[in-house]
This record gives C-alpha cells, structure tokens and sequence, in this order.
C-alpha cells in the first residue's frame, strides 16, 4: 500500500512556523482592513496582496512532497494447546486432540489477518512442538496452564494480543472453582484477554479410580491410610464396585494389600483402605476396581502408583543356635545402635542338656519358632540366622516361609558356625535356593577345620560395602579357625571373600563371603564364626574394634538398600508413559570399574527379564539410558557394574495416570478463565466468533521531496511583493 | 661354617614351626573360655586350679553354650588378654600393684568391651577383693563398684536366682563396676571357685558352707549365669523375655 501527501517543511521550528502564521494572517487582516477604508482599486490591491501573502508564506514553509509505502500487521495471538494425556481420550464425536487440530485449522481460516504462535503446555513453561497441528503430542501427565500463561508472560518476545486456550478444560492449575478474582491475578499478568476453545463437552461412559490419596508418608512396616475415591461417569450405571489394592515384587503373584467396596452415590464413593509395606524403598502398588460393563476406558480402571517408603527402624530378627562370643560381638552391635530395632532368641539350652533344675527355675522361655516364621516374619526387615540348626528347633517346616519372605523383598544373614549352612541341614532345603551359594549335600564334607585367612577378590576390593573396613585394615583380615563348606556362587553373586586354598566343584575359590539377590529380597552368606575379632583381638584394638561395627553396618546397609553401599543411583528423568520410551538417569559411584549391565524386570508377573543396553560409560559417572517403551504395570531396573553387586529401582508406568483418572472435560472452567481475563469461551466448532484486534498498518518506506526549490519561492514572492506595492501606489496607498 | 650355619637356623625355622600352637578346632573359636588371669609374678596353683576346667564342663553340661574344658590363663600384660572378651581373676592375697604395662593392656581390654570377674577365694579376709577393686580403680579410674542385685541380668542371664552365693553364703548381692550401660566387672565376695573346685577324684575340694550340697548347686548356677551372661550379654533384658521372667518371679515369691 502507498500513500501520497503534501507536508510542510520539517526543518522549521514550531514557534517559527506560529509566528510565520500569525504575520501572514496579520498581512492580510491588515490589506483587507485598508481596503474597507480606501476602496479605489481594491481588487487589485486585495489580489496582490493575497499573492504576495501566500508566496511569502511558502518561501517560508517551503512545501514538501511525502512518498509513503505502508503494511497492515495482524495482531500476535497465542494459541495454547493442552497437552496433556487426557487429550487422548474421547470428545464429543471424535478424540480430543483431533477436535483441537480441526478448531486450529479454522481459527486461521476465520482469522488469517492474526499471527498465531502455537504451544503447548503441560508441566511447566508453555513449548512449541514441531509437527502439523493434526499431529498434537498428548504426552504430557500434567495441565498447568497458569505456568504456561507465566512463562509467556515473562518472554521477552512481543506480548500477544490475545491468547486462545484449547483444552477440554480438566487442568492442573488453575483448579476448577477457583475465584474469578484469583483468576484475575495468576492469569491477567499477560496482560491480554484469554479466550478458551472447548475440545468437548460431553463424559464418556467411565467408571474409574478417580483419586487416591494418603495420609502422610509410608513408613514401613507402619499402617498407612489410603482413601480411595471411586467414580462413574456419563451414563454408566453404578452401585458398589470392589477394589483390590495390591503390591507388585518380582518374580511372583501380587501381594494383597487391602480389599474393599465402593458405594457409588452421585457417581462418586469413597473408601478408606489401611495398608501396611514392609519393605522400604520404591515400591509399586496396584490399585484397581472391577468396573461395571459398559465401562469406556478400561485403562483408568486401576492406578499404579509408586511408593517411596522410608524406615522408622529397621527391625531385625537374631536368631543364634548357641550363644558364643561371636554372638556376642552381633548382639552387642546390633543393641547398640539406636536405628535397629532388634528381637533377638538364642538357643540357651539344647535337649539333651541336663539344666539340674525345675522349669521354674529357669529364665528359659519357649522358641516361638511358629509365630516368628508364619505370623511375624514379614514385619521384620532381615532375618539374621547365626549357628542356627534348622531341624532340632522346629524350623524346618518354615523354611518355605523364608523363602517367600526373602522372594518378596526381606533381607536374609546367614552366619557359619558348627550349625550352619549345610551343617545346619539347610542343603536341599526351600531356603538353600535363596542362598547366594550352592551348598554341598550331606555326602560331601560340609565343615573344614583348617585355620586360615580369607582372601579379598577384586569385588570386594572394589565394592562400597567393605570400602569401610578396608580404610581400617587394608587387605587384613583376622585368622578363622576354620569354615563351613559352600559350593559355587549361584548366578548374579557377588563374592566379597574367598578361602586361599579350598575351592568350590567348579575348581574356583570358596567364596567365603557372598552376596545375592533373590526376587525382591537380598541375601549375605558368612560361612566363619570369626568376625568377632574385628571387634575383640589383637588386630581389633589397633582400631578400638570399629572394625566390627565397619563390616556389618555395610553388610545391613547394603541389605536394606541403604545408597551409601548402591554401586549406582537411578531415577527416571520422567516419569514413565506407557508406549513411550523412558529416560533413565545413572549416577553411578566414581571409581567402579566394569561394563554397565542393565536389566528391566516386570514386577507382578512372569513376563521375560530384558537386557538394556547400555552406552559405553567413557569415563563418565552420570550418564542417560532410554528404557524402551513398556506395557502398563510395575518394573524394576537392575544395574550392576562390572562384577560387584547390583541396585535396583522400582517404577510404575502408566497409560493414562491421574490424567485419565476423571475423564470428564471441564467446559464451564474454561469458561470462568475466560470471563476473568476479558476472553470469551466457545466451543470448537464456533472459534470464527472470537474476535481479535484489528491489523494494525505499519510503514515500511517513506520519501520526502520539496515541490519547489527554495530560490523558486523566495523569488516569486519577491516578484509579488513588487506587484503589490506597484499596485497599491497606483491605488494611492502608502 | 657358612653352610653350617645355614643348617642350624633352617633345624630351627623347622623346630619353630613344629611348636604346639593354640589350634581350635571350627565352633570353638567364640567358645565360654575361663581364662585365668594372672598379674605380677602369681602363678595359678592350689586346689582351686581345677575350678575353671569345671566351670567350663558345668556349663557346657547345663547349655547349649560351648566352652574350652581346659582353660588356660592369661597374664595382664600379654598380648593374649586381647584375644578374647572374657578373663577371671581370682585369688586370696594381696595382688600388688599392677605395672604399667598391664595397667595398659588391662585399659586396652575393657575399651573393646573385656568382661572380667574378680572372685574372692578367702572372703574372711578379704585382702584379694580389696586389692583388686584398688588396682581396677587405677585402670578404670573414675569407676565405682556398685551391688547389682536380682534386677541385674546376670540374675537371670540362665537361672532366675534369688541371691548369689558361693563355697561362703556372703552378701546377697554381688557388685560390678559399670561402664557406659555396660557391666565389666563382676566382684564376687563368695569364693566361687571354691565351690566348683574337685580334687582329683572328682570330689569337692571345699566344704560350702552353710548350704551344703544345695549351696554349691547354687553357686555353679551363678558361675553358668556368669559365663551366659558374658556370652550373651543382656539378653534376657530383652522386651520379649521381660514380660514372661517378671510373671514367674513373682510367681515364685
């Protein structure tokens, strides 16, 4: 567009230019003024003057001649779109994110004059996405727009003129209900009307685990309350839904945690549910309802919610087949420190014992070996069996309860002695296969009494678990007198110690000091009675027997997944979606040697362990492994470096989250944004009644030319004023 | 000569290695060893020496514990006090002032947590406990013996006794110096030893008195509380014995 016109010359002063303006009007007031009073050749005279007036004038302005070439802008109009996993699910008549492609493709249509800059939000600041707007990504587990409104707010871009929010409305923050004032200020720092496109309208026939929530944090072995709120939506009909809510662990069936059954009134019920998680640490519970037929979304019909649960005291069972000093130095630690919470029992007194006395004469009590092993188990946090016979004590029938206690995530010691390991008839036992080692049959020679000193292997020089002991002593170890036999490691242990000279079937060295994992539990072989001189010998008071305390506190540590013993920290850099691949971040200790070995675990079912692999770590300490993309459930990521003892995360992945969990789409909150910020709501399909402000024109070039040379001006006025004064001589005037 | 003398020291490296050697067998290592201890220049002689072999053989007869039968003794300065926790002292004269060297070693056991029971075998006199609880005063400075009574657990530590005697019935109580919650000597004014000491035909060595046979049977249970309670420290303090121990006591009053 081009536009002419005649300006004034720009080089004048405005108090020149009023002064000029006032003279010249003063001029011709003043001709007109003589020609009232002396009317002979008035004509003449007025002409002239007038001339005269009006050439002077523009030797003065001097006329300039502007050029212009203008372009009319659209306004900046943001459009926000939700991103979030609900975007996925049905809308009136088609999905949601395909109800937002067609309102985009008819906002530009109805509005091709405005410049629209597409993001999206969903946790944290709004983004751009690449991709055609029928390829919205609905990947993200939150909605918060007022985040998205903030990070556009505080760009240093141009501020928009509007911004169009296309949602179904069931966001994060703003919540639903908040006041039109609050909404006012978290939304009206933009500092432009928010209007709002609702995707849809209409709730799909759904019953779903709405929310749930606690009370306080999990701590194990502690009661925690789970309130449970169940609900339906569109036309499902409803009345009590049960639900489960169970503990996914590897390698075995979900471990019940809590049933109930949801009355549904108004669409919604709530239950309260006590659960009680022994093990600390990550772990993913399941809960799920039974949803009525009809139900729309199968996938919203049970949460996977991941439980990071802490410990108040560790609890640990000690059980001694005898007292002795080595049980002593155990007891003395175990007592000594604060954070254990310790039920000890020792074997006092054996049958063929002859006490001299009457019961009642004894401080001798029952071994509760029933109730401890069938009742009481899973509320301790390891078990530690030292010298122990399994069979005089009655244990033997509880052995599979062990076994299972360890399969799903307790923590098991076993300590040699004249009653230990194949000694103490465990070999061929349930509890023989949770065992790090294989332990030699009755035929073959299960104690060998020649004194000796273990040996370091190469893990257990390089692992955390003994860094401490080792700061203390180096590479010594006090003399054993002698070992209890075990056969080769079993595959994924780690040996710590190994005999010098006796070796397993295999020819290998005998480990003496073992460390494995079995299901969700972990397992310490000890096969010597000895380490009581790292707290009382010779060698034990060159440290004032910290040694002791050193050695076990690392093996419990590492036992109860304690990180300062983990060879690696994990955790998801998001969290996990369903059909897409996960990041996993890797902190590893520094100075571990050895290949990254990674494995992905379903929890809660049989399904096959996948081998990740890993990038090659160059030196690096932290580094990132994408998890392929996985299956709605639990999972649990194992990674060991090199040869030394592996860690582990648990994680849940879910399809649709807390997204889907109330698929309801919110029009009348969108609403509300709208009417707090100046906006207005419409529905999808209505978007051409939104108006923006109009096309602003802004020039792009500009040329200026004076219509006369100045000389031009100046002479013709000159002349003017000649033929004025001629004129008004011959008219008789001064 | 050279070829002479290489001879001899390789005859002696062979003699050295062929010396007998402490060897315990597997299981032994952490066994109840009533090792006497010896300070100055005593010596263990005297009709008592057979009373820690007893002691041993009671309580292996009587618990699960295991125990060397044939105890050895220890002298406070040598190294061998640090290699296990527990070590009797007993005696009926004077002990004399301990040297610094076994000030230290003796220093160096109870800071790992040494047990030591100090056991008057003239309680008439009394010269051997006033000693002892002297010398321990220098080792243990700012330490006082204290009576412990059927509330402390070596009262129960196996049997549930109502008082301790011993070859004398003495005072009910026994006494204990106490460190850190910790009991680490036990004082016995009772002449333990003398009541489990035997001759060599398996006869008592000392008449008890006043109790008799009844008597000694009680002093050996207080010798196999002694040793439980060294093996298993304040076990049957325990929350889950607690209960179960407080309802027999008073069922027994």
């Amino acid at each position: 567009m081009s536009i002419d016109a005649i300006s004034l010359s720009g080089d004048l002063p405005t108090w020149a230019a009023v002064i000029a303006a006032v003279l010249f009007a003063a001029s011709l007031a003043l001709v007109a003024w003589e020609l009232f009073r002396h009317r002979r050749r008035a004509i003449a005279v007025a002409s002239t003057g007038l001339l005269a007036t009006v050439l002077l004038a523009a030797a003065v302005f001097r006329p300039v001649r502007i050029a212009s070439r203008a372009t009319d802008v659209g306004p900046r109009v943001v459009l926000l779109i939700d991103r979030s996993l609900s975007m996925a699910l049905p809308g009136d008549g088609a999905t949601r994110k395909r109800t937002a492609a067609s309102a985009l493709r008819s906002l530009r249509e109805a509005h091709r004059d405005a410049r629209f800059s597409r993001l999206g939000f969903g946790r944290g600041a709004a983004s751009a996405w690449d991709g055609p707007d029928d390829d919205l990504p609905t990947d993200q587990f939150h909605s918060d727009l007022a985040a998205a409104i903030a990070s556009i707010s505080e760009a240093a871009d141009e501020k928009p003129s509007a911004v169009v929010v296309i949602s179904d409305g069931r966001l994060d923050q703003p919540v639903a209900g908040t006041a039109a004032e609050r909404l006012r200020a978290t939304l009206g720092t933009i500092g432009a009307p928010i209007h709002t496109v609702s995707v849809a309208t209409e709730a799909p026939n759904d019953a779903s685990v709405r929310n749930v929530q606690t009370a306080g944090a999990a701590v194990a072995h502690q009661p925690i309350r789970l309130s449970v709120t169940v609900a339906c939506t569109g036309e499902l009909s409803c009345g009590a839904i049960p639900i489960t809510v169970n503990e996914l662990v590897e390698s075995g069936t979900p471990l019940p945690l809590a049933t109930g059954v949801a009355n549904i009134v108004d669409g919604v019920g709530t239950v309260e549910l006590p659960i009680t998680l022994d093990r600390a640490g990550s772990r993913v519970v399941e809960i799920a309802i039974r949803a009525p037929v009809g139900d729309a979304l199968p996938d919203n019909d049970r949460r996977l919610l991941t439980f990071d649960v802490t410990r108040d005291r560790v609890r640990i069972l000690h059980i001694a087949g005898r007292p002795t000093y080595d049980v002593r130095a155990m007891r003395q630690w175990l007592k000594g420190d604060a954070s254990l919470d310790v039920v000890a029992f020792f074997i006092l007194r054996s049958l063929s014992d002859d006490v001299n006395a009457a019961p009642s004469e004894l401080a001798l009590i029952r071994f509760p070996v029933e109730e401890l092993f069938s009742e009481h188990l899973p509320s301790f946090d390891a078990v530690v069996l030292q010298d122990f016979d399994a069979v005089p004590y009655g244990l033997a029938p509880f052995l599979p309860n062990v076994k299972k206690y360890v399969t799903e995530g307790g923590g098991l010691v076993m300590v040699g002695g004249l009653h230990g390991f194949s000694a103490g008839n465990y070999a061929g036992t349930p509890l023989e296969s949770v065992l790090p080692v294989v332990l030699p049959n009755g035929t073959q020679r299960v104690i060998d009494t020649t004194p000796f000193v273990p040996r370091y292997t190469a893990a257990g020089r390089d692992t955390p678990v003994l860094e401490a002991l080792r700061s203390l002593y180096g590479n010594r170890l006090p003399e054993m007198s002698g070992t209890n036999v075990l056969d080769v490691p079993r595959e994924g242990t780690v040996v710590l110690w190994e005999h010098p000279t006796l070796t397993t079937t295999l020819g290998n060295p005998m480990p003496v000091l073992a460390l494995g994992e079995h299901g969700n539990g972990r397992v310490v072989a000890l096969s010597v009675d000895g380490t009581h001189k790292l707290a009382f010998s010779e060698l034990a008071a060159d440290t004032a027997g910290r040694g002791y305390g050193a050695f076990w506190d690392a093996l419990l540590g590492w036992l109860m997944r304690d990180p300062r013993y983990e060879p690696a920290r994990l955790e998801l850099e998001a969290p996990c979606r369903a059909g897409a691949p996960t990041p996993l971040r890797v902190h590893s200790v520094p100075g571990l040697e050895g290949e990254v070995q990674l494995k992905l675990i379903p929890l809660g079912s049989k399904g096959p362990t996948r081998v990740i692999d890993a990038p090659p770590r160059n030196g690096r300490t932290s580094f990132t492994v994408e998890l392929p993309p996985l299956d709605p459930g639990g999972y649990a990521v194992r990674l060991r470096v090199g040869e030394g003892p592996s860690t582990r995360h648990d994680f849940a992945c879910e399809r649709g989250g807390q997204e889907w969990a109330d698929p309801r789409p919110d029009p009348e909150h969108l609403k509300a944004i709208a009417e707090a910020t100046g906006g207005t709501s419409v529905s999808a399909d209505e978007v051409d009644k939104l108006s923006f402000p109009s096309a602003t024109p802004v020039a792009s070039e500009r040329q200026v030319s004076p219509l006369l040379p100045p000389w031009v001006w100046t002479l013709a006025a000159a002349i003017a004023l000649g033929a004025h004064w001629i004129t008004r001589r011959r008219a008789g005037l001064a | 000569m050279r070829l002479a003398t290489a001879g001899v020291a390789v005859m002696l490296t062979a003699l050295f290695l062929l010396l007998p050697r402490p060897v315990r067998a597997f299981g032994d290592e952490g066994a109840f060893h009533p090792r006497v201890l010896l300070v100055g220049n005593a010596k263990f002689e005297g009709p008592r020496t057979t009373a820690p072999a007893r002691w041993a053989w009671e309580l292996t007869r009587r618990t699960s514990a295991p125990a060397r039968l044939a105890p050895t003794t220890v002298r406070a300065d040598a190294n061998a006090l640090l290699t296990e926790p527990f070590a009797y002292w007993l005696g009926d004269r004077d002990v004399g002032t301990l040297t610094t060297r076994e000030l230290v070693a003796l220093r160096k056991f109870f800071s790992l947590g040494g047990v030591l029971f100090v056991d008057e075998s003239d309680p008439a006199k009394g010269a051997f406990g006033k000693s002892a609880r002297r010398e321990l005063a220098r080792v243990l400075p700012d330490t006082t013996p204290v009576p412990i009574g059927t509330d402390h657990v070596v009262f129960r530590s196996f049997y549930l006794l109502s008082r301790a005697v011993g070859r004398i019935e003495g005072p009910k109580n026994l006494e204990a110096i106490v460190r850190n919650g910790q009991t680490q000597v036990i004082f016995s004014s009772h002449d333990i030893a003398g009541a489990l000491a035997q001759d060599r035909a398996g006869l008592p060595s000392f008449a008890v008195v006043p109790g008799g046979d009844e008597q000694r049977e009680m002093a050996t249970r207080v010798a196999v509380n002694i040793a439980m309670f060294v093996l298993c420290s304040n076990y049957k303090d325990d929350q889950v014995h607690a209960p179960f121990l407080m309802r027999r006591r008073a069922r027994d009053r």
